[in-house]
């Protein structure tokens, strides 16, 4: 079984209103990087937490290495488990002090003083924000708040982090700063989930899982998924700048063999085009 | 603009006074407070004043800074010395039509007013030397025995903490509200005191509507993080006495003995 796998799942938020997940199905493997891409309501928030407890399905189930996500004497192993980090860096952190608000996960867990220590100076190394331990949160930079909150969440030891538009409010100096974190977190085998607007994010995971309406659209490697771009397009998603300029001079009648996904692939391929 | 204001006032240090434990601390703040309302003649009040300059200087804090404190309550310290003046009983020295100076008139308002200025000090060498989550956490711990009584101490302690996180979040958001509203158009300078009041209205609707969704996304937040209340919650840092807080106290005692001992052996003036 995968580790973390949803079947059939629907849910709205309310009685009368469509469903906004109308029977979503997607596995997710251990240690593996996976982006969910969709436009603005079309479930993918709702997605994300249904993977660790906070919301439960109507109908289908989640499970989340062999726990149903249902049941309640489970449902802080499965936060623990799955940890969420949150678009708006702001809203995140609980206490003033950077230190004090990592510890703020694993005091809830009840670990021991001593572990808690531990883990705080190892999740603030491993996002870079050791030397601001005893710093105030309200005077960081919004990349490095985002960070305090992925240490906040690395402190419970989850084996897998699910990331909701952790870029959304930040500017390119500070994405940069989070998207190195996260890919750090990939390397240490930790699983990923990431939710994003932003197409060359993307562009980095082991496989993209695009939804619309409540429902998977497509899923694949990045390059499968956006070399669909008539099908990405009518549902008025985006595609990496180089996949679309690719597109655009397939249509004028200039062969490519393959999609290009980033900048330097597209300069390679029109390279062999010119030849 | 706002954002010139320090909330706690809390100045970091590495005094003694800094160094020593928090719950000891706000302790002794109150049996100190205790103390200056117990000193009766000239001695007493001079030996209260005398430790708690002492503790002052120890804290290694500029005397600026409390002068700045005590000028907050001058006024109030004003007030009351003057009405006091008028309230002593025994023979007047001054007398004009109703109004009657006696001499413990006048040790009252002596009294009254060092003794407000040193409450005011002692009470702001705790603000300054103890950092803010430091005091929350203090206040959690020594109110844990009421948890008997039912008393929600670890919620009233989690809210301080979020409060204190989110003190110049707002602020900043306040700021920022003011002048969105302000490049409309908004007039928030001009006028009197009522209309300057009515001008916030712009500022104050949007601000509680985004510290509400704010409300939202940190419950949210907090649960992702396994929050359920303060049973079976552990903390990081574990707060423990050491020699400097028993000496601390029993500097307080010797005060205290000190101070009883002045009160019994010498005649009261108040």
């Amino acid at each position: 079984m995968s580790f973390i796998s949803a079947e059939n799942v629907r849910f709205s938020y309310d009685e009368e209103n469509r469903d906004v997940l109308g029977g979503v199905s997607l596995k997710i493997e251990k240690g593996e990087f996976v982006a969910l891409l969709g436009h603005n309501g079309c479930g993918k928030s709702t997605m994300a937490k249904m993977l660790n407890a906070m919301l439960l399905p109507d109908e289908g189930v989640v499970y989340v290495d062999k726990m149903d996500t249902k049941d309640e004497k489970l449902t802080y192993e499965i936060r623990s488990n799955v940890g969420l980090v949150l678009q708006n860096p702001d809203n995140q952190l609980v206490a003033s002090i950077i230190e004090e608000d990592v510890a703020f996960g694993p005091e809830n867990l009840g670990i021991e003083p001593e572990e808690i220590r531990r883990r705080v100076d190892e999740s603030l190394k491993a996002v870079g924000m050791y030397e601001y331990r005893r710093h105030e949160a309200h005077k960081l930079s919004g990349g490095q708040k985002q960070r305090v909150a992925i240490a906040g969440i690395l402190a419970m030891r989850p084996s897998c982090v699910v990331f909701d538009e952790p870029t959304a409010m930040l500017d390119p100096s500070g994405r940069e700063e989070v998207m190195t974190a996260i890919r750090s977190l990939k390397e240490k085998g930790i699983t990923i989930v990431l939710i994003t607007h932003y197409m060359n994010e993307a562009v980095l995971a082991d496989r993209v899982i695009v939804m619309d309406k409540g429902k998977v659209l497509v899923e694949g490697t990045p390059r499968e998924v956006f070399c669909e771009v008539p099908l990405l397009k009518r549902h008025s998603l985006d595609v990496p700048q180089a996949t679309e300029l690719a597109y655009k001079l397939i249509g004028a009648g200039v062969r490519f063999t393959k999609m290009p996904l980033n900048a330097e692939e597209c300069v390679g391929f029109l390279e062999e085009v010119l030849k | 603009m706002i954002s010139g204001i320090s909330f706690g006032q809390f100045i970091p240090g590495k005094s003694v006074i800094h160094k020593m434990d928090p719950r000891v601390k706000m302790v002794l703040l109150i049996a100190h407070i205790v103390f200056i309302f117990c000193t009766f003649n000239f001695a007493s009040l001079a030996l209260v004043s005398a430790a708690t300059l002492a503790v002052i200087l120890l804290s290694g804090i500029s005397l600026k800074m409390y002068l700045k404190s005590v000028r907050v309550v001058l006024i109030i310290v004003l007030i009351t010395s003057v009405l006091n003046i008028f309230y002593g009983g025994g023979t007047p020295i001054f007398e004009w039509g109703i109004i009657k100076i006696t001499l413990s008139g006048i040790y009252r308002a002596v009294f009254v007013s060092v003794r407000i200025v040193l409450l005011i000090l002692v009470s702001s060498c705790l603000t300054f030397t103890t950092s803010p989550t430091d005091l929350t956490d203090a206040i959690e711990r020594l109110m844990s025995p009421l948890k008997v009584f039912h008393i929600k101490v670890h919620e009233i302690a989690m809210m301080m903490t979020i409060a204190l996180r989110f003190v110049p979040t707002l602020l900043e958001e306040t700021d920022k509200i003011m002048s969105a509203q302000k490049a409309r158009g908004a007039d928030m300078e001009s006028g009197g005191v009522i209309k300057k009041v009515r001008a916030m209205t712009p500022v104050l609707i949007p601000l509680f509507v985004s510290a509400f969704r704010r409300a939202y996304e940190l419950a949210v937040a907090m649960e992702c993080r396994c929050y359920r209340g303060g049973d079976g919650r552990t903390r990081m840092k574990t707060l423990k006495m050491k020699g400097l807080d028993f000496a601390s106290i029993v500097a307080e005692a010797l005060l205290l003995s000190g101070i009883v001992l002045c009160n019994i052996f010498l005649t009261s003036v108040i």
